[in-house]
């Protein structure tokens, strides 16, 4: 029988659902993480009666036809780049986009890493760097008399050592956009690369047209809304329970026709 | 003799059949655009298996087709800017995906590296002069009701919106898209409404199709259980038939 197949894929995209729904609630709380949202497709039609086919040597034709679809699958499960709302930490080096665009992180195999994540720190060498201990791009070095940091809404970054009352540069921070964010390839630790679909990265100054603005001592909150997310949770449960029904009178009627007598 | 049996039969093959659309609603009751179908029943009066008596001829069961409820699915904002929901009934979104034109309600779309407006699946996205393409440096682009494109407060485009004369013409090809079987034309459709950052849930009422379930069970098991009597009674003719 069909309809079971057919139950049991609209059964396996609803735990799909789910999953992408389960790994949204436990980011709720990641820096700079983007919601994702899974996108459901029908499955390929069988046209057992084709539209439009003679149904008479008179020439009648069908007018609507058959055709019975095969289930569901998903279609892509993509992010929702929406802005998440800044977050006062105070921290000195933590630093939210407002607007489009990511930060530029190097990666130990030398590849470039692009991240929202802003809740940057320092190294050994008083290179500027994400949590995981990776460079921030361009390389960005403050003095270790460095008494206070300051970045500008343009990514300018500005020191004042000791002694001296003049701020002075010591590096500018860059962003790098899209044309297609939702392209990008999650590699975890709130790292995105680089791939085919999403194009190369443009890179530009803080501010610039196309580009977001940064905003220093904050850092960017995930964009997971719990009571949406709840009630995307509960829609998938029944979903996923109608299914299981339809499995369940499938067998019942297979079962009622097994059992008449010979 | 067998009518009965053949009667019975023909409903059953039918049941299923509905089973599997059913089936296949429920499924996508979740699915972005999704239309909601149901088996389209008549009877169709067969020669009688005796014709010595006179009595009335025996009617099978026939599906002669699917009815589709193109109906407005609930819209459900999604904060994506490259979502698009249309708000009117029997239009569709007009895609090329190189075997031809498609039609589709799912306006998930997504830019290739090419800046081209398409579908997740890759079928480019029309517009008033065929493919939609966006430039990178001119930032978000805008959508309006009437379908048209701006980025930077600069028309770029308008999404082409149509509808068909005969919808019955549209045979779904999976993939959330609709095909033109017979040569129906496509017609812009003005009065169609465009809204982003929004898809267009399925039109499948869950209670409804549940409702469908309980019925086609039932009807299922009565009609296995009028089989079955008619067995009974043949079986038993033979017996009595036997003994004399």
């Amino acid at each position: 029988m069909r309809a079971l197949r057919t139950a049991a894929s609209g059964m396996a995209a609803q735990q799909l659902n789910v999953e992408v729904i389960s790994n949204n609630i436990a980011n709720m709380n990641t820096v700079g993480f983007k919601r994702q949202r899974a996108e459901f497709q029908d499955l390929l039609y069988q046209n057992v009666e084709r539209m439009g086919a003679q149904s008479s040597s008179q020439g009648t034709v069908v007018p609507t036809g058959i055709q019975i679809g095969a289930g569901v699958k998903a279609g892509s499960v993509y992010r929702i780049t929406e802005q998440g709302s800044p977050t006062q930490t105070g921290g000195r080096y933590d630093v939210a986009i407002d607007g489009r665009g990511y930060f530029q992180v190097l990666l130990p195999s030398g590849e470039t890493a692009f991240t929202r994540a802003g809740n940057f720190a320092l190294n050994g060498e008083g290179q500027l760097v994400t949590d995981d201990g990776y460079a921030v791009q361009p390389n960005i070095s403050i003095p270790q008399d460095a008494v206070d940091v300051s970045i500008s809404k343009s990514g300018q970054v500005q020191v004042i050592t000791a002694g001296t009352t003049e701020p002075s540069i010591v590096g500018q921070l860059e962003l790098a956009s899209f044309f297609n964010e939702a392209g990008l390839e999650a590699i975890g630790d709130n790292l995105l690369m680089e791939t085919a679909a999403s194009g190369a990265a443009n890179v530009g100054t803080p501010g610039d047209v196309g580009f977001g603005q940064l905003l220093h001592g904050y850092t960017e909150a995930s964009n997971v809304d719990a009571v949406a997310e709840i009630s995307a949770l509960i829609i998938a449960q029944r979903a996923y329970e109608m299914n299981s029904k339809v499995i369940t009178t499938a067998d019942q009627m297979l079962s009622v026709s097994a059992q008449v007598k010979s | 003799m067998e009518n009965a049996a053949y009667v019975g039969l023909s409903r059953q093959m039918t049941l299923r059949r509905e089973l599997d659309i059913v089936a296949n609603n429920i499924a996508n009751a979740d699915t972005t655009g999704f239309k909601v179908e149901q088996l389209l029943l008549g009877a169709e009066i067969g020669e009688r298996a005796r014709n010595a008596f006179v009595r009335p001829g025996v009617s099978f069961v026939l599906d002669n087709g699917i009815g589709r409820d193109y109906g407005q699915g609930a819209l459900e904002q999604t904060g994506r800017n490259l979502d698009f929901a249309i708000e009117g009934e029997g239009t569709f979104f007009k895609l090329n995906d190189g075997a031809g034109e498609a039609y589709t309600r799912d306006g998930a779309f997504t830019l290739d590296p090419e800046g081209r407006l398409t579908t997740e699946g890759g079928a480019a996205v029309q517009g008033d002069g065929g493919d939609i393409i966006l430039d990178r440096a001119l930032g978000e682009p805008s959508v309006a009701a009437d379908g048209t494109i701006s980025q930077n407060g600069n028309p770029v485009g308008r999404l082409s919106i149509v509808r068909f004369d005969a919808l019955a013409a549209l045979e779904k090809g999976g993939d959330g898209l609709y095909r033109n079987a017979s040569n129906a034309t496509a017609i812009e459709a003005t009065d169609a409404q465009v809204r982003q950052g929004m898809l267009e849930g399925s039109n499948v009422n869950p209670i409804l199709e549940i409702t469908n379930l309980i019925e086609i069970q039932r009807a299922y098991e009565s009609v296995t259980r009028m089989i079955e009597n008619t067995n009974d009674l043949s079986r038993r003719a033979v017996e009595r038939l036997g003994r004399a």
